[in-house]
Protein backbone atom coordinates (compact mmCIF):
# COMPACT_ATOMS: atom_id res chain seq x y z
CA UNK A 1 0.00 0.00 0.00
CA UNK A 2 1.82 2.90 -0.92
CA UNK A 3 -0.97 5.06 -2.84
CA UNK A 4 -0.33 8.60 -2.79
CA UNK A 5 -2.76 11.41 -1.72
CA UNK A 6 -3.36 14.92 -1.79
CA UNK A 7 -3.17 15.91 1.56
CA UNK A 8 -4.34 19.27 0.37
CA UNK A 9 -7.24 18.70 -1.18
CA UNK A 10 -10.88 21.11 -0.91
CA UNK A 11 -12.15 18.47 0.62
CA UNK A 12 -9.77 18.19 3.65
CA UNK A 13 -9.92 22.02 3.80
CA UNK A 14 -13.44 22.31 4.12
CA UNK A 15 -13.67 19.50 6.72
CA UNK A 16 -11.35 21.64 8.37
CA UNK A 17 -12.57 24.98 8.19
CA UNK A 18 -16.04 23.26 9.65
CA UNK A 19 -14.21 22.92 12.95
CA UNK A 20 -12.21 25.84 13.00
CA UNK A 21 -15.55 27.82 12.46
CA UNK A 22 -16.86 26.02 15.63
CA UNK A 23 -13.91 27.19 18.00
CA UNK A 24 -14.81 31.00 16.28
CA UNK A 25 -18.12 30.43 17.35
CA UNK A 26 -17.65 29.71 20.88
CA UNK A 27 -15.00 32.48 21.35
CA UNK A 28 -17.42 35.09 20.02
CA UNK A 29 -20.04 33.44 22.33
CA UNK A 30 -18.14 33.87 25.30
CA UNK A 31 -16.51 37.30 24.50
CA UNK A 32 -20.45 38.45 23.98
CA UNK A 33 -21.40 36.75 27.24
CA UNK A 34 -18.29 38.22 29.21
CA UNK A 35 -18.67 42.00 27.80
CA UNK A 36 -22.41 41.89 28.45
CA UNK A 37 -21.93 40.97 32.42
CA UNK A 38 -18.70 43.18 32.52
CA UNK A 39 -21.27 46.36 31.26
CA UNK A 40 -23.71 44.85 34.07
CA UNK A 41 -20.79 44.91 36.87
CA UNK A 42 -20.71 48.76 35.58
CA UNK A 43 -17.05 47.94 34.50
CA UNK A 44 -15.52 51.04 32.59
CA UNK A 45 -15.96 50.58 28.56
CA UNK A 46 -12.71 51.84 28.01
CA UNK A 47 -11.06 48.46 30.34
CA UNK A 48 -13.13 45.81 28.35
CA UNK A 49 -12.21 47.47 25.24
CA UNK A 50 -8.36 47.70 26.38
CA UNK A 51 -8.87 43.74 27.29
CA UNK A 52 -9.72 43.27 23.93
CA UNK A 53 -7.25 45.59 22.26
CA UNK A 54 -3.92 44.34 24.10
CA UNK A 55 -4.95 40.73 24.20
CA UNK A 56 -4.74 40.77 20.39
CA UNK A 57 -1.65 42.53 19.93
CA UNK A 58 -0.36 40.55 22.38
CA UNK A 59 -1.69 37.58 20.83
CA UNK A 60 -0.29 38.18 17.28
CA UNK A 61 3.45 36.92 17.61
CA UNK A 62 2.50 33.98 19.73
CA UNK A 63 -0.31 33.12 16.81
CA UNK A 64 2.95 33.22 14.42
CA UNK A 65 5.05 30.86 16.31
CA UNK A 66 2.10 28.63 16.13
CA UNK A 67 1.61 28.89 12.69
CA UNK A 68 5.48 27.92 12.24
CA UNK A 69 4.82 25.21 14.41
CA UNK A 70 2.20 24.17 11.48
CA UNK A 71 4.73 25.05 9.03
CA UNK A 72 6.93 22.68 10.71
CA UNK A 73 4.79 19.90 10.93
CA UNK A 74 3.08 20.43 6.69
CA UNK A 75 6.39 18.72 5.47
CA UNK A 76 4.68 15.64 6.31
CA UNK A 77 1.80 15.91 6.99
CA UNK A 78 0.63 19.14 5.04
CA UNK A 79 -1.40 21.60 6.30
CA UNK A 80 -4.70 20.17 6.94
CA UNK A 81 -4.16 17.88 10.38
CA UNK A 82 -1.50 20.18 11.48
CA UNK A 83 -3.94 23.22 11.36
CA UNK A 84 -6.68 21.66 13.01
CA UNK A 85 -4.26 20.14 15.76
CA UNK A 86 -2.83 23.39 16.64
CA UNK A 87 -6.31 25.26 16.27
CA UNK A 88 -8.12 22.85 18.99
CA UNK A 89 -6.56 22.10 22.59
CA UNK A 90 -2.97 22.19 20.13
CA UNK A 91 0.16 22.97 21.53
CA UNK A 92 3.33 23.50 20.15
CA UNK A 93 5.17 20.69 22.35
CA UNK A 94 2.41 18.62 22.14
CA UNK A 95 1.49 18.23 18.20
CA UNK A 96 5.36 17.70 17.40
CA UNK A 97 5.52 14.93 19.89
CA UNK A 98 2.64 13.35 19.07
CA UNK A 99 2.65 13.53 15.28
CA UNK A 100 6.21 11.61 15.97
CA UNK A 101 4.67 8.79 17.99
CA UNK A 102 1.99 8.46 15.54
CA UNK A 103 4.57 8.18 12.42
CA UNK A 104 6.52 5.93 15.24
CA UNK A 105 3.70 3.22 15.45
CA UNK A 106 2.62 3.36 11.56
CA UNK A 107 6.45 2.84 10.56
CA UNK A 108 7.18 5.89 8.99
CA UNK A 109 10.22 6.49 9.07
CA UNK A 110 12.68 9.91 9.21
CA UNK A 111 10.13 11.75 11.13
CA UNK A 112 8.41 15.06 10.28
CA UNK A 113 10.89 15.60 8.03
CA UNK A 114 9.43 13.47 5.20
CA UNK A 115 6.21 13.53 3.77
CA UNK A 116 3.23 10.76 4.65
CA UNK A 117 2.24 9.17 1.36
CA UNK A 118 -0.21 6.92 2.72
CA UNK A 119 -3.52 7.79 3.33
CA UNK A 120 -4.44 5.15 5.62
CA UNK A 121 -1.57 6.45 7.40
CA UNK A 122 -2.54 9.98 7.45
CA UNK A 123 -5.70 8.80 8.39
CA UNK A 124 -4.19 6.97 11.32
CA UNK A 125 -1.87 9.98 12.38
CA UNK A 126 -4.72 12.03 12.41
CA UNK A 127 -6.57 9.50 15.19
CA UNK A 128 -3.44 9.07 17.32
CA UNK A 129 -2.96 12.92 17.50
CA UNK A 130 -6.55 13.47 18.25
CA UNK A 131 -7.23 10.64 20.79
CA UNK A 132 -3.86 11.77 22.52
CA UNK A 133 -4.74 15.36 23.01
CA UNK A 134 -8.60 14.87 24.18
CA UNK A 135 -8.70 14.00 27.95
CA UNK A 136 -8.75 17.75 28.85
CA UNK A 137 -11.92 17.86 27.35
CA UNK A 138 -13.28 14.47 28.91
CA UNK A 139 -12.42 15.84 32.43
CA UNK A 140 -12.91 19.33 32.10
CA UNK A 141 -16.94 19.09 32.49
CA UNK A 142 -16.43 17.14 35.98
CA UNK A 143 -13.63 18.89 37.54
CA UNK A 144 -13.78 22.68 36.67
CA UNK A 145 -16.71 23.71 38.62
CA UNK A 146 -16.01 22.16 42.00
CA UNK A 147 -12.28 22.62 41.51
CA UNK A 148 -13.37 27.04 40.87
CA UNK A 149 -15.52 26.81 43.49
CA UNK A 150 -13.01 25.32 46.11
CA UNK A 151 -10.44 28.09 44.56
CA UNK A 152 -13.29 30.98 44.91
CA UNK A 153 -13.76 29.77 48.99
CA UNK A 154 -10.18 29.65 49.19
CA UNK A 155 -8.80 32.62 47.78
CA UNK A 156 -11.25 34.35 50.97
CA UNK A 157 -8.68 32.63 53.27
CA UNK A 158 -5.78 33.77 51.13
CA UNK A 159 -4.22 36.66 53.15
CA UNK A 160 -4.32 34.66 56.63
CA UNK A 161 -2.71 31.39 54.66
CA UNK A 162 0.14 33.85 53.24
CA UNK A 163 1.19 34.68 56.70
CA UNK A 164 4.67 33.63 58.03
CA UNK A 165 4.51 30.53 59.62
CA UNK A 166 4.67 30.43 63.80
CA UNK A 167 7.84 28.72 63.71
CA UNK A 168 10.24 30.40 61.38
CA UNK A 169 10.67 27.86 59.32
CA UNK A 170 9.96 27.27 55.31
CA UNK A 171 7.92 24.04 54.98
CA UNK A 172 8.56 22.64 51.61
CA UNK A 173 5.30 20.97 50.85
CA UNK A 174 4.22 18.50 47.88
CA UNK A 175 1.58 21.13 47.56
CA UNK A 176 3.34 23.98 47.16
CA UNK A 177 5.84 21.90 44.58
CA UNK A 178 2.91 20.90 42.30
CA UNK A 179 2.01 24.43 42.41
CA UNK A 180 5.33 25.85 41.49
CA UNK A 181 7.05 23.18 39.61
CA UNK A 182 5.49 20.65 38.35
CA UNK A 183 3.90 21.74 35.01
CA UNK A 184 7.41 23.72 34.43
CA UNK A 185 9.39 20.38 35.16
CA UNK A 186 6.91 18.52 33.03
CA UNK A 187 7.79 21.34 30.38
CA UNK A 188 11.37 21.17 30.11
CA UNK A 189 11.03 16.98 30.69
CA UNK A 190 9.03 17.79 26.48
CA UNK A 191 11.13 20.01 25.28
CA UNK A 192 14.23 18.61 26.53
CA UNK A 193 13.57 14.96 24.61
CA UNK A 194 13.63 17.18 21.20
CA UNK A 195 16.70 19.03 22.62
CA UNK A 196 19.00 15.83 23.63
CA UNK A 197 17.61 14.19 20.20
CA UNK A 198 19.40 17.33 18.25
CA UNK A 199 22.43 16.89 20.61
CA UNK A 200 22.48 12.90 20.23
CA UNK A 201 20.12 11.74 18.53
CA UNK A 202 20.11 9.19 14.85
CA UNK A 203 18.06 9.78 12.14
CA UNK A 204 16.17 7.44 9.82
CA UNK A 205 18.28 4.06 8.75
CA UNK A 206 17.98 3.15 4.95
CA UNK A 207 16.50 -0.16 3.56
CA UNK A 208 19.35 -2.15 5.22
CA UNK A 209 18.72 -0.89 8.52
CA UNK A 210 22.30 1.25 8.05
CA UNK A 211 22.07 4.67 9.59
CA UNK A 212 22.05 7.67 6.61
CA UNK A 213 24.78 10.09 7.37
CA UNK A 214 24.71 13.85 6.18
CA UNK A 215 20.83 13.63 5.00
CA UNK A 216 20.22 16.14 7.75
CA UNK A 217 17.67 14.72 10.19
CA UNK A 218 20.53 13.55 12.54
CA UNK A 219 22.50 15.09 15.62
CA UNK A 220 25.28 17.13 14.08
CA UNK A 221 27.00 19.99 13.87
CA UNK A 222 23.80 21.61 12.12
CA UNK A 223 21.32 20.71 14.63
CA UNK A 224 23.72 21.67 17.38
CA UNK A 225 24.63 24.96 15.87
CA UNK A 226 21.20 25.75 15.27
CA UNK A 227 20.27 25.13 18.99
CA UNK A 228 22.50 26.87 20.16
CA UNK A 229 21.96 29.88 18.18
CA UNK A 230 18.19 29.81 19.32
CA UNK A 231 18.50 29.33 23.14
CA UNK A 232 21.43 31.74 23.17
CA UNK A 233 19.57 34.44 20.92
CA UNK A 234 16.51 34.10 22.50
CA UNK A 235 17.84 34.03 25.97
CA UNK A 236 20.11 37.72 24.93
CA UNK A 237 16.78 38.94 23.86
CA UNK A 238 14.87 38.10 27.25
CA UNK A 239 17.79 39.50 28.88
CA UNK A 240 17.69 42.88 26.39
CA UNK A 241 13.79 42.70 26.92
CA UNK A 242 14.43 42.67 30.50
CA UNK A 243 16.88 45.57 30.82
CA UNK A 244 15.46 47.90 28.28
CA UNK A 245 11.86 47.27 29.89
CA UNK A 246 10.96 46.51 25.77
CA UNK A 247 7.66 44.85 27.00
CA UNK A 248 6.09 44.98 24.13
CA UNK A 249 9.02 43.03 22.03
CA UNK A 250 8.36 40.16 24.67
CA UNK A 251 5.88 38.09 23.33
CA UNK A 252 8.07 38.46 20.13
CA UNK A 253 11.43 36.36 21.63
CA UNK A 254 10.14 33.15 20.60
CA UNK A 255 9.48 33.71 16.96
CA UNK A 256 12.17 35.61 16.48
CA UNK A 257 14.95 33.41 18.26
CA UNK A 258 13.53 30.62 15.44
CA UNK A 259 13.54 32.11 12.90
CA UNK A 260 16.85 33.41 13.57
CA UNK A 261 17.95 29.95 14.20
CA UNK A 262 16.54 29.05 11.13
CA UNK A 263 19.00 31.67 9.00
CA UNK A 264 21.78 30.74 11.08
CA UNK A 265 21.37 26.76 9.53
CA UNK A 266 21.07 28.53 6.18
CA UNK A 267 24.15 30.44 6.60
CA UNK A 268 26.19 27.34 7.96
CA UNK A 269 25.13 24.85 5.49
CA UNK A 270 26.65 27.41 2.90
CA UNK A 271 29.80 28.77 4.56
CA UNK A 272 31.21 25.91 6.25
CA UNK A 273 33.51 22.98 4.36
CA UNK A 274 30.71 20.49 2.78
CA UNK A 275 32.17 17.73 5.11
CA UNK A 276 31.83 19.85 8.07
CA UNK A 277 28.20 21.25 7.53
CA UNK A 278 26.76 17.67 7.03
CA UNK A 279 28.64 15.72 9.16
CA UNK A 280 25.97 13.86 11.44
CA UNK A 281 27.76 11.75 14.40
CA UNK A 282 25.03 9.47 14.76
CA UNK A 283 23.52 9.18 11.27
CA UNK B 1 -25.92 40.28 48.94
CA UNK B 2 -28.27 40.62 46.18
CA UNK B 3 -24.66 40.94 43.96
CA UNK B 4 -24.10 37.63 45.90
CA UNK B 5 -26.90 36.35 44.64
CA UNK B 6 -26.11 37.86 40.77
CA UNK B 7 -22.08 36.03 41.14
CA UNK B 8 -23.43 32.79 41.47
CA UNK B 9 -25.93 32.48 38.86
CA UNK B 10 -23.24 34.30 36.51
CA UNK B 11 -20.88 31.46 37.49
CA UNK B 12 -23.18 28.93 37.43
CA UNK B 13 -24.22 29.89 33.92
CA UNK B 14 -20.84 30.30 32.33
CA UNK B 15 -20.26 26.24 33.65
CA UNK B 16 -23.14 25.34 31.91
CA UNK B 17 -22.04 26.85 28.79
CA UNK B 18 -18.99 26.02 29.53
CA UNK B 19 -20.28 22.30 30.04
CA UNK B 20 -21.81 22.20 26.85
CA UNK B 21 -19.16 23.70 24.88
CA UNK B 22 -16.69 21.89 26.05
CA UNK B 23 -18.82 18.20 24.86
CA UNK B 24 -19.65 19.45 21.68
CA UNK B 25 -15.88 20.22 20.96
CA UNK B 26 -14.99 16.78 22.13
CA UNK B 27 -17.38 15.21 19.97
CA UNK B 28 -16.83 18.04 16.65
CA UNK B 29 -13.29 16.86 17.50
CA UNK B 30 -13.10 13.37 17.30
CA UNK B 31 -15.57 13.63 14.26
CA UNK B 32 -12.39 14.74 12.51
CA UNK B 33 -10.32 11.79 11.90
CA UNK B 34 -13.90 10.44 11.14
CA UNK B 35 -14.29 12.14 8.27
CA UNK B 36 -11.06 11.88 6.93
CA UNK B 37 -11.41 8.51 6.87
CA UNK B 38 -14.61 8.34 5.30
CA UNK B 39 -13.43 11.14 2.88
CA UNK B 40 -10.35 8.98 1.76
CA UNK B 41 -11.96 5.73 2.51
CA UNK B 42 -9.32 4.11 4.78
CA UNK B 43 -9.50 2.28 7.66
CA UNK B 44 -6.31 2.70 9.48
CA UNK B 45 -5.36 -0.66 11.53
CA UNK B 46 -6.16 0.14 15.43
CA UNK B 47 -3.25 -1.79 16.63
CA UNK B 48 -1.15 0.88 15.28
CA UNK B 49 -3.15 3.50 16.84
CA UNK B 50 -3.00 1.84 19.72
CA UNK B 51 0.72 1.69 20.29
CA UNK B 52 0.97 5.24 19.10
CA UNK B 53 -1.87 5.76 22.23
CA UNK B 54 0.36 4.26 24.33
CA UNK B 55 3.22 5.79 23.87
CA UNK B 56 1.06 9.94 24.35
CA UNK B 57 -1.37 8.27 26.82
CA UNK B 58 0.94 8.06 29.52
CA UNK B 59 2.25 11.85 29.56
CA UNK B 60 -0.78 13.70 28.10
CA UNK B 61 -3.49 12.13 30.07
CA UNK B 62 -1.83 12.98 32.87
CA UNK B 63 -0.69 16.78 31.79
CA UNK B 64 -4.07 16.84 30.94
CA UNK B 65 -5.24 16.51 34.88
CA UNK B 66 -2.25 18.62 36.34
CA UNK B 67 -3.44 21.07 33.72
CA UNK B 68 -7.03 21.34 34.17
CA UNK B 69 -6.22 21.27 38.39
CA UNK B 70 -3.40 24.10 37.78
CA UNK B 71 -4.48 26.40 35.21
CA UNK B 72 -8.43 26.22 36.61
CA UNK B 73 -7.68 28.19 39.11
CA UNK B 74 -5.45 31.22 37.58
CA UNK B 75 -7.73 31.23 34.21
CA UNK B 76 -11.51 31.36 35.79
CA UNK B 77 -14.37 29.43 35.08
CA UNK B 78 -15.04 30.94 31.47
CA UNK B 79 -11.41 31.10 30.39
CA UNK B 80 -10.59 27.71 31.41
CA UNK B 81 -13.56 26.19 29.01
CA UNK B 82 -12.54 27.99 26.42
CA UNK B 83 -8.68 27.78 26.81
CA UNK B 84 -9.07 23.86 27.06
CA UNK B 85 -10.70 23.66 23.91
CA UNK B 86 -8.41 26.55 21.81
CA UNK B 87 -4.99 25.29 23.58
CA UNK B 88 -2.08 26.77 23.84
CA UNK B 89 -2.48 27.55 27.33
CA UNK B 90 1.30 27.80 29.33
CA UNK B 91 2.16 29.68 26.22
CA UNK B 92 -0.33 32.24 25.25
CA UNK B 93 -3.74 32.34 26.90
CA UNK B 94 -2.60 32.44 30.58
CA UNK B 95 0.04 35.31 29.79
CA UNK B 96 -2.54 36.82 27.70
CA UNK B 97 -5.06 36.42 30.90
CA UNK B 98 -2.69 37.69 33.66
CA UNK B 99 -1.73 40.73 31.61
CA UNK B 100 -5.26 41.80 30.40
CA UNK B 101 -6.52 41.65 34.87
CA UNK B 102 -3.25 43.13 35.56
CA UNK B 103 -4.21 45.68 32.70
CA UNK B 104 -7.38 46.67 34.06
CA UNK B 105 -6.15 46.15 37.88
CA UNK B 106 -8.38 43.29 38.50
CA UNK B 107 -7.93 40.46 40.52
CA UNK B 108 -8.25 37.06 39.18
CA UNK B 109 -10.32 35.72 41.86
CA UNK B 110 -12.86 38.48 41.21
CA UNK B 111 -15.87 38.38 39.04
CA UNK B 112 -14.26 41.79 37.13
CA UNK B 113 -11.28 39.08 36.96
CA UNK B 114 -13.33 36.83 35.39
CA UNK B 115 -14.59 38.73 33.30
CA UNK B 116 -11.77 40.11 31.68
CA UNK B 117 -10.16 36.91 31.66
CA UNK B 118 -11.97 35.45 29.62
CA UNK B 119 -12.55 38.54 26.97
CA UNK B 120 -8.86 38.40 26.77
CA UNK B 121 -8.42 34.29 26.17
CA UNK B 122 -11.73 34.76 23.57
CA UNK B 123 -9.76 37.62 21.97
CA UNK B 124 -6.73 35.62 22.01
CA UNK B 125 -8.42 32.77 20.37
CA UNK B 126 -9.71 34.81 17.65
CA UNK B 127 -7.20 36.45 16.85
CA UNK B 128 -4.75 33.06 16.92
CA UNK B 129 -7.58 30.85 14.40
CA UNK B 130 -7.36 33.76 12.60
CA UNK B 131 -3.96 34.52 12.31
CA UNK B 132 -3.75 30.85 11.29
CA UNK B 133 -6.67 30.51 8.84
CA UNK B 134 -4.61 33.57 6.98
CA UNK B 135 -1.32 32.14 6.89
CA UNK B 136 -2.53 29.06 5.37
CA UNK B 137 -4.72 29.64 2.57
CA UNK B 138 -1.84 32.43 1.96
CA UNK B 139 1.06 29.40 2.52
CA UNK B 140 -0.77 26.63 1.11
CA UNK B 141 -0.09 27.50 -2.30
CA UNK B 142 3.48 28.15 -2.00
CA UNK B 143 4.05 25.15 0.65
CA UNK B 144 6.18 23.23 -2.51
CA UNK B 145 8.56 25.31 -3.24
CA UNK B 146 8.77 26.72 -0.09
CA UNK B 147 9.85 23.46 1.92
CA UNK B 148 11.58 21.75 -1.24
CA UNK B 149 13.35 24.80 -2.37
CA UNK B 150 17.72 23.80 -1.96
CA UNK B 151 18.52 26.98 -0.36
CA UNK B 152 15.97 27.02 2.53
CA UNK B 153 16.17 22.68 2.59
CA UNK B 154 18.75 23.06 5.72
CA UNK B 155 16.54 25.54 7.57
CA UNK B 156 13.64 23.26 7.51
CA UNK B 157 15.41 20.19 8.38
CA UNK B 158 16.58 21.85 11.58
CA UNK B 159 13.31 23.16 12.47
CA UNK B 160 13.36 21.11 15.51
CA UNK B 161 16.03 22.52 16.91
CA UNK B 162 15.40 25.81 16.01
CA UNK B 163 11.56 25.59 17.64
CA UNK B 164 12.69 23.88 20.78
CA UNK B 165 15.91 25.71 21.02
CA UNK B 166 13.23 29.18 21.12
CA UNK B 167 11.20 27.70 23.41
CA UNK B 168 13.02 26.06 25.68
CA UNK B 169 15.27 29.33 26.60
CA UNK B 170 12.14 31.01 28.43
CA UNK B 171 12.08 27.89 30.57
CA UNK B 172 15.71 27.43 30.86
CA UNK B 173 16.81 30.92 31.91
CA UNK B 174 13.90 30.95 35.07
CA UNK B 175 14.23 27.48 35.88
CA UNK B 176 18.31 26.57 34.57
CA UNK B 177 18.44 24.99 38.09
CA UNK B 178 15.66 22.25 37.30
CA UNK B 179 17.03 22.02 33.50
CA UNK B 180 20.24 20.38 32.75
CA UNK B 181 19.22 17.37 34.57
CA UNK B 182 16.64 15.96 32.87
CA UNK B 183 18.45 16.55 29.41
CA UNK B 184 21.87 14.93 30.67
CA UNK B 185 19.75 11.42 31.35
CA UNK B 186 18.34 12.17 27.60
CA UNK B 187 21.24 12.50 26.26
CA UNK B 188 22.81 9.11 28.21
CA UNK B 189 19.72 7.39 27.05
CA UNK B 190 20.70 8.40 23.90
CA UNK B 191 23.91 7.08 23.77
CA UNK B 192 22.57 3.48 24.39
CA UNK B 193 19.41 3.86 22.08
CA UNK B 194 20.26 6.58 19.39
CA UNK B 195 17.14 6.02 17.56
CA UNK B 196 14.36 6.70 20.13
CA UNK B 197 11.83 8.93 19.25
CA UNK B 198 10.99 11.86 20.90
CA UNK B 199 7.50 10.06 22.13
CA UNK B 200 9.02 7.89 23.72
CA UNK B 201 12.16 9.47 24.98
CA UNK B 202 10.41 11.91 26.76
CA UNK B 203 9.49 9.76 29.31
CA UNK B 204 12.66 9.49 30.70
CA UNK B 205 12.99 13.31 30.25
CA UNK B 206 9.77 13.82 32.30
CA UNK B 207 10.71 11.40 35.00
CA UNK B 208 14.09 12.65 35.60
CA UNK B 209 12.91 16.17 35.33
CA UNK B 210 10.28 15.93 37.86
CA UNK B 211 11.73 13.80 39.85
CA UNK B 212 14.85 15.75 40.04
CA UNK B 213 13.10 18.73 40.70
CA UNK B 214 11.05 17.55 43.85
CA UNK B 215 14.26 16.51 44.96
CA UNK B 216 16.26 19.87 45.14
CA UNK B 217 12.38 21.58 46.27
CA UNK B 218 13.04 19.12 49.61
CA UNK B 219 16.71 19.95 49.83
CA UNK B 220 15.83 23.88 49.74
CA UNK B 221 17.73 24.31 46.42
CA UNK B 222 14.79 26.22 44.87
CA UNK B 223 13.74 28.05 47.68
CA UNK B 224 14.92 31.35 45.98
CA UNK B 225 13.09 31.07 42.78
CA UNK B 226 10.15 33.62 42.30
CA UNK B 227 6.84 32.75 40.82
Amino acid sequence: MSETFNNGSLGLYLIAGAIILFVLVQSIFFLVKAWKQGKKLGLDKSKLRNAVTSSALFTIPSALSVLATVIALAPALGLVIPWVRLSVIGNLMYETTAAEAAMEAFGHTGGIANAVTDPTVYAGIAWVMTLGICFSLVILPFLAKPLHKKFMAASNKEASAEAAPADGKKKRTIGEFINKFATPAIFIGLIGAFIARSINGRGALDDNKQPIFGDGDGAGVLSVCTLIVAIVFSILLEILVKKLKLTWLEPFIMPIGMIVAMIAAIILYNVLPADIATFEWRG
Amino acid sequence: MAKNKTEKSYFDRVHSWGRISSVTALCILLMFPMAICLYLDVSPDIKFILQGLLKLIPTYWTVAVVEVLVYTPMLGAGGTYLSFVTGNIANLKLPCAISAMEGAKVKANSEEGEVISTIAIATSAIVTTIVLAIGIIAFAPFLDSFTKSPLLKPAFDQVIPALFGALGAGYFIKHWRISFFPIIIMIIVLVFSPGMGASTLLFFGIVASVGGALAMHKLGWLDNVKD
